[in-house]
């Protein structure tokens, strides 16, 4: 059965737990006590499970900074960005991922490969940050 | 509890109505918006009501931005008609409920998008404002996939600032707007609700405790009583002839008066108005839209094993009204929550559940609701509130009697069904558990053409941002 909150956003670990038989008949698993010890991703890699969200890259602008298309992107929505935060923005409608970049000259959406270019946002009230990026999971 | 005073049909002021009320109830006449003003520093214990504006179609949004400012609709099960506005769409004069398929030739004229309702992607995202609202209260009651009432203490200032902290929380972990309300009672907070909403300079948050007392005197006087939490056009028809026209009508009103006219229900509508808190803190609801199960505890829950009992008596219960409504649900949210007394120990875990097909088998639900929370609540924690609601409702559809002595899989004619959509669409289309499914999504169910991604539910789904 699809489980879709809680700590496991897009992983299938919860659904272990519900099509266990033993869990709803109120008897707590055996095997549970054993495995209190792996590595729970969501644990290391999310902060805060109400603010966190994965999206998906589609683009080359950022290989530079090693995320690549096709990457997925942990991104929390509710840190601050700061000047060098790899930001999901929004642009035009669209979402975007670019290095934030707080300049004398004003705000900056830089590119990290050369064969693109920076995006100036003249005016900071056009431009609008949907979250921080704070992992990439890069496919090797 | 009947007032031995003469009923006064429409009183001059509340110190009237108070005075020729309900003198058993009426301790707490003087603490609502009347003239006895709390002190700057006086630490007070309110209620807020925290929604999520038009919250399907802010759902949309928060993952499309290009449907920002632009107006959109949520249509319900199978496309059929409109379920969610967005205020763009309703300044076109469009109206919940109205067909689709009135509206489809006339859209790309209007500018308006439509979408069908995503409850994977609503059900999250309220999983999320749910839990984190829990972080900011004393107690939490949900009250509706996008509603929920908290408890705050603080002086009036502070309540102030809690309710922009909120709203600010809630959009920046979700990109969802809300409005706050808060006030002395359930009824008030749903007012005050409405007033941030209608006024858009408030900001979104309205405190009665802060605001001019003239100022709501006035909106009261002005605002239907049909504005109310719980009033209807027709009982608004009854009491308009009776005089009781404004909320502020109702509120002056004899409440032993409405209690013998009308009912105990809109009797402490007009306590709560004057600031007398009444309706109970847990009740079992159901709608077009949703079914909430939930309770208090009178002992509090300190272990998981306990809490799957809860969750599984829950489930059944839901289960069980499901069947009477001959209605299936295709989305359930388990959640539970410590009282104000442990705040050291504050856990509000809410976690929502996408089920593979509408249903209302208790087996199914129950193993749902026991799942959902069986890695969030914390050992040695007491919990004292838990619930479960099922949204995304459709009917069932002509169903058999139900009988107890039939299984489970057998009443809702799998076999039959089974062979009916190896028919239609092949052999390897369907089968029992995991054997030749040839595809992941059965989604055989529904009518959805204009399905917006399950952005963050499903991971062939995710929302994509460009590199580019």
């Amino acid at each position: 059965m699809p489980v879709f909150s809680g700590n496991t956003p897009g992983t299938s670990s919860r659904s272990q737990a519900m099509s266990d038989g033993d869990a709803a008949s109120g008897f707590p698993s055996p095997s549970r006590d054993y495995f209190d010890g792996r590595i729970d991703l969501n644990r290391h890699l999310i902060r805060d499970i109400t603010s966190t969200y994965v999206v998906r890259v589609a683009g080359e602008s950022m290989t530079g900074t090693g995320i690549s298309d096709g990457d997925e992107l942990i991104v929390d929505r509710s840190l601050t960005p700061r000047d060098g935060s790899v930001v999901v923005a929004v642009l035009n409608g669209e979402l975007i991922v670019r290095r934030l970049r707080l300049t004398g000259r004003g705000i900056v959406l830089a590119a990290e490969n050369p064969d693109y270019e920076d995006i100036s946002v003249s005016d900071p009230a056009e431009l609008s940050v949907w979250g921080v990026v704070t992992r990439c999971l890069h496919h090797v | 509890m009947r007032s031995t005073e003469e009923p006064v049909p429409v009183a001059g002021s509340p110190a009237e109505a108070a005075a020729a009320g309900d003198t058993s109830k009426s301790a707490g006449f003087c603490t609502g918006t009347g003239a006895a003003r709390p002190g700057p520093l006086q630490q007070l214990h309110r209620i807020a009501l925290v929604d999520v504006n038009s919250f399907y179609v802010s759902c949309e949004r928060a993952f499309d931005p290009a449907l920002a400012g632009i107006p959109v609709v949520v249509l319900s099960n199978n496309d059929g008609c409109v379920v969610a506005r967005s205020d763009e769409a309703k300044a076109l004069g469009i109206k919940t409920g109205e067909p689709w398929f009135k509206l489809a030739d006339a859209a790309p004229h209007l500018g308006l998008v439509q979408r069908s309702s995503n409850y994977e992607l609503y059900g999250d995202l309220s999983s999320r404002v749910m839990e984190l609202l829990g972080r900011y209260a004393l107690w939490q009651e949900v009250y509706s996939i996008d509603e929920s009432f908290l408890g705050l203490a603080g002086t009036a200032e502070e309540l102030d600032t809690q309710g922009a902290d909120i709203r600010a929380a809630v959009a920046r972990h979700t990109g969802l707007p809300v409005c706050v309300g808060i006030g002395t009672t359930k009824t008030l907070a749903k007012f005050a609700n409405r007033i941030a909403k209608q006024n858009k300079h408030l900001g979104g948050v309205c405190s009665l405790d802060t605001m001019d007392p003239e100022v709501v005197e006035t909106i009261m006087s002005r605002v239907p009583v049909t504005g109310l939490w719980g009033v209807g056009a027709k009982l608004g028809k009854r009491l308009g002839a009776l005089g009781i026209r404004s909320v502020a009508d109702l509120k002056a009103a004899d409440p032993a008066l409405i209690r013998s006219r009308f009912s105990v229900t809109l009797q402490r509508t007009v306590l709560e108005l004057n600031g007398t808190s009444c309706l109970p803190l847990e009740e079992e609801r159901a709608d077009r839209q949703q079914l909430i199960f939930s309770r208090s505890f009178s002992v509090p829950v300190t272990t998981a094993a306990e809490m799957r009992q809860v969750m599984s008596i829950y489930a059944q219960q839901a289960a069980a009204r499901l069947e009477r409504e001959g209605q299936q649900a295709r989305v359930l949210t388990a959640y539970a929550g410590t009282s104000h007394f442990s705040q050291k120990a504050a856990s509000f875990p809410s976690v929502t559940v996408r089920l593979q097909s509408p249903t209302s088998d208790p087996v199914v639900l129950t193993r749902a609701a026991v799942g959902a929370l069986e890695d969030s609540i914390l050992e040695g924690v007491p919990y004292t509130k838990a619930g479960v609601m099922l949204s995304g409702l459709s009917d069932a559809g002509a169903q058999p009697v139900f009988d107890e002595f039939v299984s489970a899989h057998e009443h809702r004619h799998i076999g039959e069904l089974l062979g009916k959509v190896a028919d239609k669409y092949g052999a390897a289309s369907i089968g029992l558990g995991l054997a030749g499914l040839s595809s992941t999504k059965p989604d055989w169910t529904m009518s959805r053409k204009f399905f917006s991604p399950r952005y963050t539910t499903d991971w062939d789904e995710l929302p994509v941002v460009r590199a580019r």
